[in-house]
């Protein structure tokens, strides 16, 4: 059956790539001549504050440049709290993508209010969604920075997941990135297709 | 493209001459894409949006199309160039593009630019996506001509950052479009004189001075119900809703049945078409964004709607949504809620700012100092506490000076601002302080940039769109032309230096001024020293670390379930300030 489109929460803290990696996505999507709407919410302060990237594309025009709750596909998450607030935006058979990396908040840090006393690995585990957990820890490799590049690791394994060719993916990858970071890059897509081979999606 | 490439698209388009302005979020990469993409398009970084508006009035009297962007909390800035250019004889087009916050995205205040459309009578257009900002953009410069009148465009925090189709002759060429048909243009009193003295009179030096501004705000408003930018979709009888921008496809989206009329241009709004809707739906609703405007005005023609009472704006809704429409409006929606007890994210600075240094002192210390509006004010949430006081951006200089004289100079109430506000308006604060026998202190973060806006120039920067080094403005050199008796500049990462020079001006019994030199660091990607850790062993947990406020310092459990206070290595450059703030000595590189 022919996609006729799908919505996509990203989301993380600043610094991740969120931006980069819904550009890159919307390449290949634009490439097959979909419709796209995406839409960027960054909080205040330059680094270390939630960022959420609503991504909807459809052969038909997209209206509303937010996903209204139920009606997400797929949430991408690099950070583990940020996967937990969008949680609820997804559709019964959504799917979750996330990293275990966590930024602890500044507000549990100073103590101003207290962490969750469960796990949060766990909590996803629980929420009764499909879901694909991913913990940079057990894949950090010397060829490049996981903690900078699991944006290109999290397409890698999208990609893979839906079935979209990797050299394409590559070559937009290849397109959109510094010439120095390119081969950093391309080391951490191919171990985003190993991570998702591993899951056996 | 998103909201803020299209319209510095529109502005090629439309063959604006210059544009200027004030960095704000999240309208500022409007002028960078104009700057980077169009290069025939004059731009500056003006230093206040009071200034930017100024050089795009200029500009549009010399008959150039111009253009002066900036975010709302920015217009009150620039509110007073916009009564002056309000109603006066508009050659070139002149264009405000102006960002709301809604939803306060990125922090901002409840502001909604269109109560400037309703305060000075002028019209404000509200695209709904990249495609209408491109396009609206163009048709503000043709309405501002036709109807001598300075137009706003509003984008939201929404439009900006949200990336759509837009179709785009690859084709087109810059046509700069000149217009000069007045030869003089003033403001409205000079205006409202003549009108009350001269009327009758044909004499030309009378008649060139008269600018009959409310005759062309009354052809517009009859114009605009045949404009193709206000769109009556009649459909269903039960439900009509008038809407704007953004909304207008949350509308449609939720309610595919409901009867629309989507405004392009809010303000004035096309009287005919709402009574046109308003006879064929049972039920009328508003939906727009930020406060009550439209809904105001539309009650204000004697039309029933129902828009506040139905949705609740502040602080119940920051801004509208799907699910909200969804939620009032459609019967046995499914009702979704966020799991609770997600701890939330108060900003915090990057790791090595030079801001942090100055908060720790003033803690240190219990110095009770003002903030400004610069990413120092971050010490003033809970988790810093670091100052007391913090209002509008270039506000801290004045505000300190009114503690001091009010408290007879007794606590030595310290202003800190950044180089963007210091420039801004905060230089008047400072040469009033002077020559008002003030005795107060003031820090000046010199971070070479606008630095919360993303690392804008400013006065002082080494770069610039038309930076030349002779040109740039020294912090030092201006406080002292200005009469400062005690001037020292210090490296933030100094700490011992900095800490005497901020205790040294303190408690000096004379005006001084403490600049703080330190590039920002997440502009200029200053290059990491060996980074920090905490060694468990000595770490009492007494937390002084953490309070410091630094984005790298976490308490986390650790794979043992026991928590502990770590250095985040991706994080950490290597600053060393989390090691001064150590007492047992668990703090090395």
């Amino acid at each position: 059956m022919q996609d006729t489109g799908k919505n996509i929460i990203i989301a993380g803290v600043g610094g991740q790539g969120i931006l980069l990696f819904s550009n890159l996505l919307s390449k290949y999507y634009m490439k097959l001549g979909y419709e796209l709407k995406i839409s960027d919410v960054i909080g205040l302060g330059q680094r270390g504050g939630g960022v959420e990237s609503h991504f909807r594309y459809s052969n038909k025009p997209v209206l509303s440049p937010f996903i209204k709750s139920g009606d997400v596909d797929y949430l991408l998450s690099f950070e583990q709290t940020e996967t937990l607030r969008y949680l609820h935006c997804l559709k019964d058979d959504g799917i979750v993508f996330t990293s275990t990396f966590e930024l602890s908040t500044s507000s549990v840090n100073t103590r101003l209010e207290k962490d969750m006393p469960e796990s949060k690995t766990e909590l996803i585990k629980r929420s009764g969604k499909k879901t694909f957990i991913i913990d940079p820890e057990e894949n950090k490799s010397p060829d490049f920075d996981i903690s900078k590049m699991m944006n290109i690791v999290m397409l890698a394994i999208y990609a893979e997941f839906r079935g979209y060719p990797h050299e394409e993916m590559i070559e937009i990858v290849r397109e959109s990135v510094p010439a120095k970071f390119i081969e950093g890059n391309i080391k951490a897509y191919e171990k985003g297709v190993e991570i998702a081979r591993a899951f056996a999606l | 493209m998103n909201g803020n490439e299209a319209v510095a698209r529109g502005a090629f388009e439309a063959g604006v001459k210059v544009a200027s302005g004030f960095p704000g979020t999240p309208s500022t990469e409007v002028m960078d894409y104009t700057k980077y993409r169009y290069p025939d398009i004059y731009c500056e970084w003006s230093t206040n949006e009071k200034v930017g508006l100024e050089v795009a009035i200029g500009a549009s009297f010399a008959g150039y199309r111009s253009f002066a962007v900036m975010k709302t909390v920015g217009l009150h800035v620039a509110a007073d160039a916009l009564g002056g250019a309000a109603g006066s004889q508009i050659n070139g087009g002149l264009v405000l593009v102006v960002g709301d916050d809604v939803g306060r995205i990125a922090g901002d205040d409840y502001n909604d630019v269109r109560h400037y459309g309703n305060m000075f009578n002028i019209p404000v257009l509200e695209p709904s996506d990249s495609q209408e900002a491109k396009d609206l953009m163009i048709k503000a410069f043709e309405i501002s001509e036709e109807y001598s009148t300075p137009v706003i465009l509003k984008i939201t925090s929404v439009i900006c950052k949200t990336t759509s189709g837009v179709s785009i002759d690859e084709s087109a060429t810059y046509k700069v479009k000149i217009k000069q048909k007045y030869k003089v243009s003033f403001s409205k009193v000079i205006m409202t004189t003549m009108m009350m003295n001269a009327k009758g009179s044909e004499h030309p030096k009378l008649t060139k001075c008269f600018n009959d501004f409310p005759a062309h705000m009354r052809r517009l408003a009859e114009d605009c119900n045949n404009f193709d930018i206000n769109k009556l979709e009649l459909k269903g009888k039960k439900i009509g809703v008038i809407t704007a921008g953004t909304p207008y496809f949350y509308t449609t989206e939720v309610l595919p049945d409901a009867s629309i009329l989507k405004v392009g241009m809010v303000m004035p709004l096309p009287e005919k078409l709402i009574r046109e809707l308003a006879a064929h739906v049972e039920k009328l609703y508003v939906i727009e964004d930020g406060h009550d405007i439209m809904e105001k005005n539309i009650k204000d023609l004697g039309i029933a709607v129902i828009g506040k009472e139905l949705f609740p704006k502040f602080p119940e809704m920051m801004r509208f949504t799907p699910d909200i429409i969804e939620e009032k409006l459609v019967p046995d929606a499914p009702k979704r809620t966020l799991m609770d007890g997600i701890p939330f994210r108060l900003p915090v600075s990057c790791a090595g700012c030079s801001h942090l240094f100055i908060s720790q002192i003033l803690r240190n210390h219990k110095i009770k100092a003002a903030a400004d509006v610069t990413c120092g004010l971050i010490g003033c949430f809970p988790h810093m506490e670091s100052y007391s006081l913090q209002k509008c951006m270039g506000s801290s200089i004045a505000l300190a000076h009114g503690y001091n004289v009010a408290t007879d100079h007794k606590e030595n109430f310290v202003a800190m601002i950044g180089d963007g506000g210091f420039w801004a308006t905060g230089i008047n604060g400072l040469m009033n302080l002077i020559f008002n026998d003030s005795q107060s202190t003031t820090i000046i973060v010199d971070n070479s940039c606008l630095a919360m806006t993303g690392g804008q120039h400013i006065a002082s920067s080494e770069f610039g769109f038309n930076y030349k080094p002779e040109n740039k403005l020294e912090i030092a050199k201006v406080c002292e032309a200005i009469g400062v008796k005690d001037i020292v500049t210090v490296d933030a990462y100094e700490f011992e230096n900095l800490e005497k020079a901020i205790l040294n001006a303190v408690n000096s019994n004379t005006n001084s001024v403490v600049i703080v030199q330190k590039p920002c660091v997440t502009k200029f990607k200053l290059p990491k020293s060996d980074i920090y850790q905490i060694d468990q062993d000595l770490c009492t947990q007494c937390r002084k670390c953490i309070n410091i406020g630094c984005l790298a310092i976490e308490s986390k459990k650790g794979k043992d379930g026991k928590v502990e206070i770590v250095i985040n290595e991706d994080l950490c450059v290597g600053c060393g300030l989390c090691s001064t703030a150590c007492k047992f000595d668990a703090i090395n590189s």
